[in-house]
């Protein structure tokens, strides 16, 4: 009985610990996700772009004139 | 320095003119008529080079100076025509929390105002590096 509720005891920090893990894992996949959704809101007008669709490099410039 | 990185590099431009600039949502909205008459670069360089004189003459004037038919290009501007666009980039901006200007946003990693070329090539050079 007493050697079962220590091991019952000792498992929890280690079911915390897993728990704690999956949970930043999944807090880093939403943040992925979210900037890669951000980017996918910026509307394009094919006037306002230089160079190619296939370069490697995507700059998006927020800019005034004044 | 585009040219530099030509074909590695796609800019993509949006109009962000801030509330205190008052000649500066014009002027944006000029280049976009200018672009709807296939002169949008030109243009653009024009309002760079000559910022901020951007009263109406004057962005008549810049028209005339990059080769844009002047009743057409005068027309578009004084309908306002390419306001909502203007606007629908400054509430992307908002949106994705982008406020003060010069802001780039390179292969999604965000630099906020006007850096040295050097530092800005290097941002670049770290983007090619993680995606060759």
């Amino acid at each position: 009985m007493v050697n079962g509720v220590r091991s019952r005891t000792a498992r929890r920090p280690r079911v915390y610990t897993i728990r704690i893990i999956l949970l930043v894992l999944a807090l880093v996949l939403v943040r992925a996700v979210a900037a890669v959704e951000m980017l996918g809101d910026i509307t394009v007008e094919p006037t306002m772009v230089k160079g190619p669709p296939t370069a490697p490099v995507t700059i998006v410039e927020f800019s005034d004139y004044q | 320095m585009l040219k530099e990185y030509a074909g590695r590099v796609r800019l993509i431009f949006k109009d962000l003119p801030l509330p205190s600039h008052d000649l500066a949502r014009p002027a944006h909205e000029a280049a976009r008529c200018a672009g709807a008459l296939g002169r949008y670069w030109p243009y653009h360089d024009k309002l760079f080079a000559n910022q901020p004189k951007f009263e109406r003459a004057d962005l008549l004037r810049y028209g005339g100076e990059v080769g844009l038919p002047r009743e057409t290009f005068a027309a578009c501007l004084d309908a306002r025509r390419f306001a909502p666009e203007v606007e629908a980039d400054v509430e992307q901006a908002r949106a994705i929390g982008v406020r003060g200007t010069p802001t780039f946003v390179v292969n999604g990693r965000v630099v906020a105002g006007a850096l040295p070329v050097e530092d800005f090539r290097t941002v670049i050079d770290e983007a090619l590096k993680d995606k060759p």
